[in-house]
């Protein structure tokens, strides 16, 4: 967490930029941030959502990684792309719309297939966000970044429904806990004739920064719980059913080469209830711990959970490279359709 | 490229892939909706609605872009600071989905040109606004044309989601929200004790001196301060004052005309404020028997302690640096400088309104404060502190803005699709609660029998004093202040229908300062109050008491709130640099930049609801208690910007 050595102090210009954000997580945080680069893999509109939010809150770089082309799934909810970007490439097209939420921040295309890139790709940037990959990557690139202090986000949104998991390694940060001093009102007698001291009154606004450590499992782990242990089948019954519903929708991309996609609609959920099946019994779990509906909600992205997952998770990534803040460990589930979004720490025994 | 109502090209549209099927697609692509507010979460709303395939929307914001929303109001830009929100935030998201038909207004909702009918235009109104009395005007609207409404907020990490409609839900007025914080005029007069006191003193100066004179803002010494009960009388005290002194209820001359006569001289000025009228308090002795008493200053003789050590200064912003009071009177000087030339350049007659934007206001009130503050031995502040107190300034990010304008439309959908009965009242917490939810949805509960806005014949009973209250207070801060109305009607049932007030400008002038008995008005006479916009009747039963507690003007029975936060509450912000939590200030510190309803600037705001309106609620799973309760606590008094919370 370098300071940005001689772009350490922020400017008056960035101070007025970004006023109301530092007047809630602080000039320190802030600066924090400026020294950060962000790698975002995957420009759908979950990745569209965190480049946003990544972008406005001022970091130093942002790289957009994506070797697909824009499709017209992606107008319901990329905001990055124009419709005449059609058949062009996610990441170059994102480009400019996303370097005019902010000129402060150095916004890089990469037309890359993120599966081809080598480990030490990942390790230049401070912060690694996966979107739209294979089981396969996202074990490889989890593995690198865990092994080398790198913050690691992966997530995704299907139809009504989302997921962002974290692993920050063993992650420092403060919290800010009010001090509360009493007033010592008597004082004053005694002080009359002296300069406007400042045993008269206490300022019980100030606050105390309170260090913490937080430790967290590899993607790996997060994905090999043996459900059958006793303890784990205990905590399972308070697992999110997203967490299964996400097993599932990796092991569909990996047997397909896709995601369940609007034009074979019927077949793709088919297809899933047939995964969700397979899936459960390979983990030893009954096949009706997760009901039918979701096969029939996981189509194409909708815009509005795109923001709810993305502003999540851009708002962790703040959080880790400001190191400021508890950060959510390990994964946070969101279902559109009953307004549940919940945090759970699986995989780490 | 705009989109016919009907016919073909909708056919053709209908063929780009969509998570949504019919029915749902089809509710949504035939629905119109008017999005109140293009601020924080506005811009992030028509986002999600024209990505979400919704054909006609209308958006009303009355104001301009700032560089301050530039952090998160994302439809806007550099090039497009001082120009309308709602217009350029059309612009841009027309860009995401050409195919859309959006309508922009840059008005206020509350202009009378927006009334029922134009509200029943709609399918579904959706709230992006920052400050209470937007929201209760909104709400009205609604509940009158029968349209349902969502309804939301944001503080820093902190967020809120609702729906209301008329007859199924509670409205936005049916839990009373707490009052907004105010301080006793001796604490601000004569005793203050902390940094928020000076502050408001400062802000009440610059009224005096540069804007609308109010009595109730005075900055001089208070001789009927309570506390000086039994002193051996007042004319005592005003022999030890000294000719200089003009203030303490002595002589009526106005502080503005006194200053008027100086030329506004800095120190004479300087001298009266923090010399003169700090002796004559050093005179009441009662009230620093306990206390420590202030030390008067000197202006030629300042001292020079206080401020930022030089290491410091390099690594802090400037308004992050502490100011030593011999700056603090550089300042003084110099910013009341500007402001009368402010002033001189809008004529004779005019008055300045207090901006915490405009940097010789902010100034002006940064020095003041901190003057008075050291005389007192209270800690001095940043101007960058003291802008989020006297501004009230929520803080506000695009992340937490993005969430909540996601779970808008969830709810949005939701209702479209005819399962209003699914949509709940969700919270954003700033960490998981014990049973894991980040998020947490609760059950909508149902209107409130007794709420004097939704109910069948909505009555209230407030307690006055009939032979000090003047119909211009009933009309300014009970009628419209506390009741929300914005161009009041108002009767005496005293089968005559005598008229006390009406919204024909001219019409009731004459009754402004006359006081309520001279009209015949008794304990137990009833006032039937309609605001014809709102299509909003109410009858307020007026009980006369001779003296309510601290100060207070009126107070209405029976529906009044718990007190303020609570301690433990989870607050919006706090930061490395201070206090950032938005401090309270009077309730004439409320600006409403917007439009709309929210609070923010700030986010503004403030508590609006009694703290206790989360426990309230029931939720899904009954354990469940939202964390967020403090939310609406901390959101409920200000707001400025956009984004505001406090549902
Ligand atoms: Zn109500």
């Amino acid at each position: 967490m370098a300071d940005g050595g001689e772009n350490g102090a922020i400017s008056e210009a960035e101070a007025a930029l970004y006023d109301r954000q530092i007047r809630l997580w602080g000039l320190d945080a802030q600066r924090r941030l400026r020294a950060s680069s962000v790698l975002i893999a995957g420009l759908k509109g979950l990745g569209a959502e965190v480049a946003k939010n990544i972008v406005l809150s001022g970091v130093k770089a942002v790289t957009l990684l994506d070797h697909q082309q824009v499709t017209e799934e992606d107008f319901s909810s990329q905001f990055l792309v124009s419709r005449a970007d059609l058949g062009k490439n996610r990441a170059e097209a994102s480009q400019e719309r996303t370097q005019n939420l902010n000129p402060n921040v150095k916004v890089t295309a990469d037309t890359e297939d993120v599966k081809d890139k080598p480990n030490e790709f990942f390790t230049k940037f401070n912060v690694v966000c996966l979107t739209c990959c294979s089981q396969q990557t996202l074990r490889r690139v989890g593995h690198v970044c865990h092994d080398n202090g790198v913050k690691f986000y992966a997530g995704n949104v299907h139809g009504y429904c989302g997921y962002m998991f974290a692993d920050l390694g063993e992650h420092d940060y403060v919290e800010e806990k009010p001090k509360i001093v009493k007033a010592d009102k008597e004082k004053g007698e005694e002080d009359k004739e002296g300069p406007a001291g400042k045993k008269a009154k206490v300022d019980t606004t100030e606050t105390v920064m309170v260090k913490k450590t937080a430790s967290y499992c590899r993607w790996q782990e997060s994905q090999t719980v043996d459900w059958t242990s006793d303890a784990s089948s205990k905590a399972m019954k308070r697992t999110p059913q997203m967490y299964f519903i996400m097993k599932v929708l990796l092991r569909f991309r990996e047997d397909h080469g896709r995601d369940p996609a609007v034009s074979s609609r019927e077949e793709d959920k088919v297809a899933l209830l047939r995964l969700r099946d397979d899936v459960l019994t390979e983990m030893k779990l009954k096949t009706d711990l997760v009901g039918d509906e979701f096969a029939s909600q996981c189509f194409a992205a909708l815009s509005p959970v795109c923001a709810v997952v993305g502003g999540v998770l851009a708002q962790e990534i703040v959080k880790a490279v400001s190191g400021k803040d508890a950060p959510l460990n390990n994964f946070f589930f969101f279902n559109g359709t009953d307004d549940s979004g919940m945090v759970d720490c699986i995989g780490k025994s | 490229m705009v989109c016919p109502i009907s016919g073909s090209f909708a056919s053709i549209m209908a063929a780009l892939p969509s998570t949504l099927v019919s029915p749902t697609r089809d509710f949504v692509e035939n629905s119109k909706v008017l999005v109140v507010g293009a601020g924080g979460i506005g811009c992030e709303l028509l986002k999600n609605l024209v990505l979400t395939n919704f054909k006609y929307i209308e958006v009303i914001d009355l104001d301009t872009i700032d560089v301050s929303n530039l952090n998160r109001q994302f439809l806007f830009q550099k090039q497009h600071v001082g120009k309308s929100k709602a217009q350029v935030a059309k612009e841009s998201a027309l860009r995401f989905n050409p195919d859309c038909n959006i309508i922009a207004y840059h008005d206020s909702i509350t202009n009378p040109d927006y009334g029922v009918n134009f509200f029943k235009k709609f399918t579904l109104v959706l709230n992006a606004l920052d400050n209470r009395a937007a929201r209760n005007h909104v709400n009205r609207m609604c509940l009158a044309a029968d349209v349902p409404l969502v309804e939301s907020g944001t503080a820093g990490y902190l967020g809120q989601v609702t729906v209301i409609k008329k007859g199924l839900t509670e409205c936005y007025e049916c839990e009373p929200k707490p009052p907004q914080k105010t301080y006793p005029g001796c604490t601000i007069r004569n005793t203050p004790s902390e940094p928020i006191h000076c502050i408001v003193w400062a802000k009440y100066l610059f009224n005096q001196l540069f804007g609308e004179e109010d009595a109730d803002q005075d900055v001089s010494p208070d001789t009927e301060d309570p506390e000086l009960a039994g002193e051996a009388g007042e004319r005592a005290v005003q022999q030890e004052a000294g000719e200089n002194a003009i203030g303490g209820g002595i002589q009526r001359t106005s502080t503005r005309a006194w200053a008027v006569s100086t030329g506004y001289d800095a120190a004479k000025l300087f001298h009266k404020l923090f010399h003169d009228d700090v002796k004559y308090l050093l005179s009441m002795e009662k009230l620093w028997q306990k206390r420590r008493p202030p030390t008067p200053l000197d202006w030629n003789n300042l001292p020079e302690e206080n401020g930022t050590a030089e290491t410091d200064s390099n690594t802090r912003i400037q308004d992050q640096q502490l100011w030593s009071i011999r700056r603090c009177a550089a300042v003084f000087r110099d910013s009341i400088e500007q402001l009368k030339e402010q002033l001189a350049a809008r004529g004779d007659g005019a008055e300045l309104v207090w901006d915490k934007d405009d940097e010789a206001s902010m100034d002006f009130v940064t020095c003041a404060a901190n003057i008075r503050a050291h005389i007192f031995g209270i800690p001095t502040k940043t101007r960058f502190d003291i802008k989020s107190m006297a501004g009230n300034i929520i803080p506000a990010i695009a992340t937490t803005n993005a969430v909540i304008a996601g779970l808008i439309v969830m709810e949005a959908l939701k209702i479209l699709s005819g399962n209003i009965n699914k949509c709940k009242t969700v919270f954003l917490n700033r960490q998981p609660n014990p049973r894991k939810k980040l998020l947490v949805p609760c059950k909508l509960v149902p209107p409130n029998p007794k709420c004097y806005v939704c109910s069948a014949k909505p009555e209230v009973s407030v307690q006055l004093n009939i032979n000090t209250v003047t119909v211009k207070t009933l009309e300014d801060k009970i009628i419209k202040g506390q009741f929300g109305m914005v161009a009041p009607d108002v009767e005496i049932d005293d089968g005559k229908g005598t008229i006390l007030i009406s919204s024909e400008e001219g019409e009731t002038e004459a009754n402004n300062s006359k006081h309520l008995s001279e009209f015949g008005i008794r304990s137990g006479s009833r006032l039937r109050a309609d605001d014809f916009l709102q299509n909003y009747e109410l009858v307020i039963n007026v009980i006369h008491v001779d003296q309510l507690e601290e100060d207070k003007e009126f107070e209405v029975v029976g529906q009044m709130p718990e007190p303020g936060p609570q301690p433990d509450t989870p607050q919006p912000s706090t930061s490395t640099n201070g206090p950032t939590e938005p401090q309270p200030g009077t309730s004439k510190d409320v600006e409403e930049e917007d439009l709309m309803i929210i609070e923010d600037e700030e986010e503004d705001k403030a508590p609006s609801s009694k703290a206790t309106t989360g426990v309230k609620r029931k939720t899904s799973d009954s354990s469940d208690q939202p964390v967020t309760k403090k939310v609406r606590t901390a959101a409920a008094e200000v707001a400025e910007e956009d984004d505001i919370i406090p549902l």
